[in-house]
């Protein structure tokens, strides 16, 4: 089983699931096993869907969205 | 990869007229779908410009110029993406310039402790060491904003496109035109240093390993 430290080191590319399958289940395997790593990778996804929930939270003005509409029906 | 993206990838032999053109059906087709991430640039434009009149300028200006080179654009390749990466250019060649916006990331420090104190000010309180959760669900929008925003560009970039936008390490490669080992490490340390802003711990995480347990 991969140890703490390798398993911080892949955490944005496991939560970007950037890794391949392979990769993913070992990271997988030891936030299983070991529950510090586990509360880690839980805050910093917490941070990230805090960020994302706010951001996305946001739509384009109608007003916008009718000068859009004008220019991409020239 | 968008709908109409898909549905054309199969017919690309006949996606260019001899002039050059994409026949009028497939532009017709790509300005339909372009117009549904318009949601998502303005968004994006917003929190880049910090500005809501700057980003539907912005937004206005990508898709001009998307129509404008729209037969440039490869159907079944990713309109989104695509879209992101005419902003971007628009924004660092036009906006940033017009505006004169700081891009120097030596900035970033004095930034970091404007948004600290204004944290403070606004009834979070860093300083009491609470846990690093009960600060994260004591957040207002309004606070995750002004850390976000306190980024410098080139940060706050990365953190848009990959956690607000959900683009892929390639693809923001492709969009920002930068090699993706420099995505990479430029999403780590704009996350790092966002989690700092947001959790008020100003101290110097420790480097991935030195806090390892096994």
């Amino acid at each position: 089983m991969s140890n703490c430290s390798e398993t911080l080191q892949r955490l944005y590319e496991y939560i970007d699931r950037e890794l391949s399958d392979e990769e993913q289940a070992e990271v997988q395997r030891h936030l299983d096993d070991c529950p510090p790593c586990r509360d880690r990778f839980t805050f910093e996804e917490n941070v990230l869907r805090q960020v994302r929930r706010c951001c996305r939270d946001v739509s384009a003005p109608p007003s916008l969205v009718e000068k859009v509409r004008r220019i991409c029906n020239q | 990869m968008g709908l109409v993206g898909g549905l054309l990838k199969s017919k690309e032999p006949d996606l260019v007229t001899e002039n050059g053109r994409h026949p009028d059906s497939v532009r017709q087709c790509l300005q339909q779908e372009a117009l549904t991430y318009i949601d998502s640039l303005y968004r994006t434009a917003v929190r880049m410009t910090r500005n809501p009149s700057d980003a539907e300028d912005l937004v206005q200006e990508t898709y001009l110029r998307a129509l404008r080179s729209l037969d440039r654009f490869k159907p079944g390749t990713n309109l989104r993406a695509w879209l992101f990466k005419i902003m971007t250019n628009a924004f660092i060649n036009e906006y940033r310039k017009r505006t004169r916006q700081p891009r120097n990331q030596s900035l970033d420090n004095v930034e970091e402790y404007y948004v600290y104190a204004h944290l403070i000010d606004s009834g979070v309180q860093p300083e009491s060491r609470g846990p690093e959760e009960e600060v994260l669900a004591s957040l207002t929008d309004a606070n995750v904003v002004a850390a976000l925003e306190s980024l410098s560009d080139e940060f706050r970039q990365v953190v848009l496109l990959a956690d607000v936008e959900g683009f892929a390490y390639r693809e923001i490669a492709d969009i920002l035109d930068i090699p993706i080992g420099t995505v990479m490490s430029r999403l780590h340390r704009s996350r790092r240093r966002l989690q700092r802003l947001l959790t008020g711990s100003l101290v110097e995480a420790q480097p991935y390993g030195d806090s390892a347990h096994e």
